[in-house]
């Protein structure tokens, strides 16, 4: 297997590490030696170090995994999201971003991670919640999740359910496009300059212009008669 | 009966560590969702439990090793005053 990048190396770290460890475990249980000092000593090392190397790397390489954007198409609900950002033709900005050579392959991830401090963490924790809803709503749906319930952003669901305020809300909303794109640059200012400031103060959302996300989106396409 | 002990709770790590390291080792491979949440929480707590088996199996070990190496300390000193003229 070659090794491109850091994830690929942890991960050939953790599963020699994990090798290791299994042949030192399967000696002591196919033996069964005397525990003396040494059986102690390599049983220590396979019970203990390298098992810890590979909950380490194995931990590291995983959550490099999840920012991934093959992970979050992982579940068939996404198919559609995911089809339109691969797609070179798409002029969604979920394409855009996905060709993007220094973050595309972590387009999903970049764009709907919460950008504060300890925002991977709350990241992480909606991640669950997806995991949730999708073994209890949408494991058993369609090709492209159809037949189950709408799927609404984290942040307008919580806006709903009053657990963010507008202010909140359009704060994020916008703090997610502004942490790459500046509203002081002068081309922006230039196209922007007849509502500059109440982007800048929240009051206008980016996406309420530019609304070409995920076209494909099961919510995006025509109702069918008999479908929710 | 320590040492009974002792060998049933070092299988029991070993077996236990065998199946964490099997946990994990599949979500690395495949990295589907729920392998990576099973790897990450289950997989690590077992593999946890099982190093915390080992050294409680070492501490009883040494416990009986001790008390035994103490009486055959003891025995000798016996044994070299008696030789004493």
């Amino acid at each position: 297997m070659p090794i491109h990048n850091t994830e690929q190396l942890l991960k050939a770290v953790a599963l020699v590490s994990a090798v290791i460890a299994a042949v030192i475990i399967l000696w002591y249980l196919v033996r069964r030696p005397p525990l003396g000092r040494l059986t102690k000593s390599l049983l220590l090392v396979g019970l203990g170090v390298f098992p810890a190397v590979v909950s380490l790397t194995g931990n590291i390489a995983g959550f490099e995994y999840t920012l991934s954007r093959p992970f979050c198409g992982s579940c068939h609900v996404m198919d559609p999201y995911l089809r339109d950002a691969q797609d070179p033709k798409s002029k969604s900005l979920a394409s855009i971003h996905s060709h993007n050579h220094r973050f595309g392959e972590n387009s999903c991830y970049n764009c709907h991670a919460d950008y504060q401090m300890f925002g991977a963490i709350t990241t992480k924790m909606n991640g669950m919640r997806h995991l949730f809803e999708y073994v209890t709503k949408y494991a058993n749906t369609g090709p492209d999740g159809e037949g189950g319930p709408p799927i609404v952003l984290y942040k307008r669901h919580d806006l709903e359910a009053k657990k963010l305020t507008e202010d909140q809300f359009n704060a994020q909303m916008n703090g997610m496009c502004m942490q790459c794109h500046s509203s002081h640059a002068a081309i922006w200012v230039e196209k922007h300059e007849a509502f500059a400031e109440d982007v800048r103060a929240n009051k206008q959302l980016c996406i309420d212009c530019h609304n070409e996300i995920h076209p494909l989106a099961l919510s995006r396409r025509p109702k069918k008669e008999g479908t929710r | 009966m320590k040492h009974l002990h002792v060998k049933k709770l070092v299988t029991l790590s070993a077996i236990a560590t065998l199946v964490a390291l099997g946990m994990m080792v599949v979500a690395i491979v495949a990295p589907k969702p729920i392998l990576l949440v099973l790897a990450m929480s289950v997989g690590q707590g077992v593999g946890l439990l099982s190093l915390a088996l080992y050294l409680l199996a070492i501490v009883l070990d040494l416990q009986a090793g001790g008390a035994a190496y103490e009486a055959a300390l003891e025995s000798n000193r016996e044994a070299v005053d008696d030789e004493r003229p």
